[in-house]
């Protein structure tokens, strides 16, 4: 498990900056930003160095590009879970509150796993896509994210759900992306689950632990001479 | 650098009180130049005597608490004090050398500066908000940078560079000798003292603007344990914990949170007795209530044993409260919002608000809990959940569906939601943001299907130490 302060593909220039007094100095807002596109492009994700731009748009905000804080919380829709708190913060007085509002619907829906609804929020309105016309495969992303969840709670689920859930529309592209992205088989139907830490619900006893050193005392004890 | 230069964005003020105070003391030499020999040695130390006196009286005035009922014009003057003080701490020709009025000094100066910077901005975004008093609010509005979010931050991280405090309490973790880390000035108890309770107050200033896992990063050098520095001061003590705890709480690592809890009101009730009359005591009791609203919303949301002592003591305080929100359910919201809004940190915004439209100003209170609402209707029908599901090994989605009267689509979704609020990201040693994800209920399904395999973890019984205590007994 990484830390959330840590981010294995952050180059080490933002990691001086994010480090350092630098992180509150409004001239790095550019190398933030510019840090922020690379991201989408490459599908990587910075929790931690975003979190520190939207707090330098929050402490000067004639400095706000609405772009790339969409785009920040765009790519924080696609993975798990993100704080919220801080987006909501910058968008207090700013016109663009209906852009920032609508992700976090989206986001609500998400943790809610609501995702049928989800998609069918996310095609009802083009403003959505041009949200999300910044970030690199976002739809994909976004599936990927939904089928981890789901790994993790099923051993078998019918296609139809499952295609509902990832807004698949036919049965073949269901399977070709179950079996391409998550090695899954999909027979009579039913997608299967290869068994995994989290879906096999094992009923266990916890049982005490016990080391020799609890039983320091009588050891030595036993060793004392007699009285 | 320009960050610098923005954080003292309060233009000319140390200039301008220098100024003046050359002016004052040119006044005075005048008065007792009598140009005699003797003068020149009378008037240094007399000055140096004036000087001394000054100082004593600012730095009491520091640590102190101002009146309730203040004017605006005494949170400025407070302001400029501050200023002015920190300006001579670490920005004077080498260490400073000045007798601190008692022990606990640098850290009631740091908590009350904070305190006052958390009470004006939230005064002035009242004053926005409401549009109500014309005058504060023009005075509010052509002074933006009095109590700047930028200034704050910059004294505390000042105070923390210029006493090397980090490398020290690096040093000191890595089992080195801290003082060979801590250069001219933090060598010096003023400064060493001054900066570690700067860190701490970093964490709340982080915590109060809504960056939590800043606010834990801070910590990184701390270690939480009672022989930690802060342990010596109550006070420092408590407010650590309590927004540590507080921003695992809002990253949702509830169990982390219980633990932070649970550690400081353990060691609260057995010191409970000493504490008593001390002119802190009712801020603590008032926190300490508040950490047991707070433990009661953790257990909620995350059902956990907890220790004996708190557990009754959660019970006698929030009794009914705990009850309704441990079954969850929509009845359950109000009591959620009520409580985190009692005993969550008084939030504010760093920027100055919008005086034209009072309308757009939104208190960062409400902010904070309208976020912290949506995870909770999030979860709130996890406990209906976990109830049903301990009856059975298997159940039927549909017919759970059915006995809960809601679509099996939509349990689908809450089973979902269960799971994954079930795992948790726990701290089991590193710094303060590092952990593992765990299970953290005992109770634990998998779906085949629309089939609810349901499983248990119990503990099993606990034989060691009743076989020591025999043991000690009889042998």
């Amino acid at each position: 498990m990484v830390a959330f302060d840590k981010c294995e593909t952050r180059p080490p220039h933002i990691d001086v900056i994010l480090n350092g007094l630098d992180r509150y100095n409004p001239e790095t807002t550019t190398v933030f930003q510019d840090y922020v596109a690379q991201q989408c492009e490459d599908r990587t994700f910075d929790c931690y160095a975003n979190l520190a731009l939207l707090k330098l748009y929050q402490f000067n905000p004639h400095l706000l590009q609405a772009d790339t804080v969409t785009n920040v919380l765009t790519k924080a829709l696609t993975v798990q879970p993100f704080p919220k708190a801080n987006a909501q913060a910058v968008s207090q007085n700013n016109d663009f509150v209906e852009s920032v509002q609508k992700l976090s619907q989206l986001s609500t829906l998400l943790e809610s796993a609501q995702y049928t609804q989800f998609w069918s929020t996310l095609n009802s309105d083009d403003l959505y896509a041009d949200l999300t016309a910044d970030v690199a495969g976002f739809e994909e992303l976004i599936r990927i994210r939904i089928a981890i969840e789901v790994g993790k709670a099923f051993r078998t689920v019918s296609a139809e759900t499952l295609e509902a859930w990832l807004d698949v529309r036919s049965r073949d592209a269901l399977e070709k992306f179950v079996a391409d992205v998550c090695g899954w088989k999909v027979e009579n139907g039913v997608v299967c689950v290869p068994t995994n830490k989290e879906n096999e619900a094992r009923s266990e006893v916890k049982s005490e632990r016990v080391g020799v050193d609890m039983f320091g005392r009588v050891i030595r004890r036993g060793f004392e001479l007699p009285l | 650098m320009s960050y610098d230069d923005r954080a003292n964005a309060r233009p000319n003020l140390n200039d301008e009180s220098d100024v003046e105070e050359e002016a004052m003391a040119n006044d005075y030499r005048e008065q007792v130049n009598f140009d005699d020999s003797m003068s020149e040695l009378d008037r240094t130390t007399s000055l140096g005597g004036s000087q001394a006196q000054d100082l004593q009286a600012q730095l009491t005035a520091a640590a102190t608490p101002l009146e309730y009922q203040a004017t605006l014009e005494t949170k400025f003057a407070s302001y400029d004090n501050y200023c002015s003080l920190f300006h001579y701490i670490l920005n004077s020709e080498g260490p400073v050398d000045i007798e601190i009025p008692s022990y606990y000094w640098a850290w009631d100066v740091i908590d009350e500066f904070i305190y006052q910077f958390e009470s004006f901005c939230r005064y002035r975004n009242r004053v926005a908000r409401t549009g109500s008093n014309e005058e504060e609010a023009a005075l509010l509005r052509e002074n933006p940078n009095t109590w700047g979010c930028y200034s704050v931050l910059n004294v505390l991280y000042s105070l923390i560079q210029r006493s090397q405090i980090n490398e020290q309490l690096a040093a000191i973790k890595r089992g080195e000798d801290g003082a060979a880390f801590a250069g001219e000035y933090g060598s010096r108890p003023l400064y060493k003292m001054l900066g570690y309770f700067s860190i701490i107050g970093l964490l709340r200033v982080h915590c109060l603007l809504g960056d939590f896992s800043l606010a834990l990063k801070t910590l990184d050098d701390i270690e939480l344990n009672k022989k930690a520095m802060f342990a010596r001061v109550m006070a420092a003590h408590f407010t650590t914990y309590y927004y540590v705890g507080f921003s695992y709480m809002m990253m949702r690592r509830y169990g982390d949170a219980i633990r932070m809890f649970s550690h400081i009101l353990v060691y609260v009730s057995r010191t409970k007795n000493f504490q008593k009359g001390g002119n802190s005591y009712d801020t603590i009791a008032k926190k300490n209530d508040q950490m047991y609203a707070l433990i009661a919303i953790c257990v909620a949301l995350h059902p956990t044993r907890l220790d004996d002592t708190i557990h009754s003591a959660v019970r006698e305080k929030y009794g009914e409260q705990f009850l309704r929100m441990q079954q969850g359910g929509p009845e359950a919201l109000p009591v959620f919002e009520e409580l985190f809004r009692s005993s969550c940190p008084k939030f504010i915004s760093p920027t100055p608000p919008d005086f034209e439209n009072p309308a757009s100003n939104v208190d960062p209170i409400d902010h904070h809990t309208a976020i912290f609402m949506d995870e909770v209707k999030n979860t709130l029908f996890n406990p209906t959940i976990r109830s049903y599901l301990k009856l059975y090994t298997t159940m039927d989605l549909k017919k759970l569906a059915g006995f809960l009267e809601v679509e099996p689509e939509k349990l689908r979704s809450w089973l979902l939601v269960n799971k994954q609020r079930s795992r948790q990201i726990r701290w089991v040693e590193g710094a303060l943001l590092e952990g593992e994800p765990t299970i953290a209920n005992d109770l634990d399904y998998a779906l085949e299907n629309d089939l609810i395999h349901v499983s248990e973890t119990k503990a099993g019984r606990r034989l060691v130490d009743w076989y020591l205590r025999n043991l000690a007994r009889v042998y």
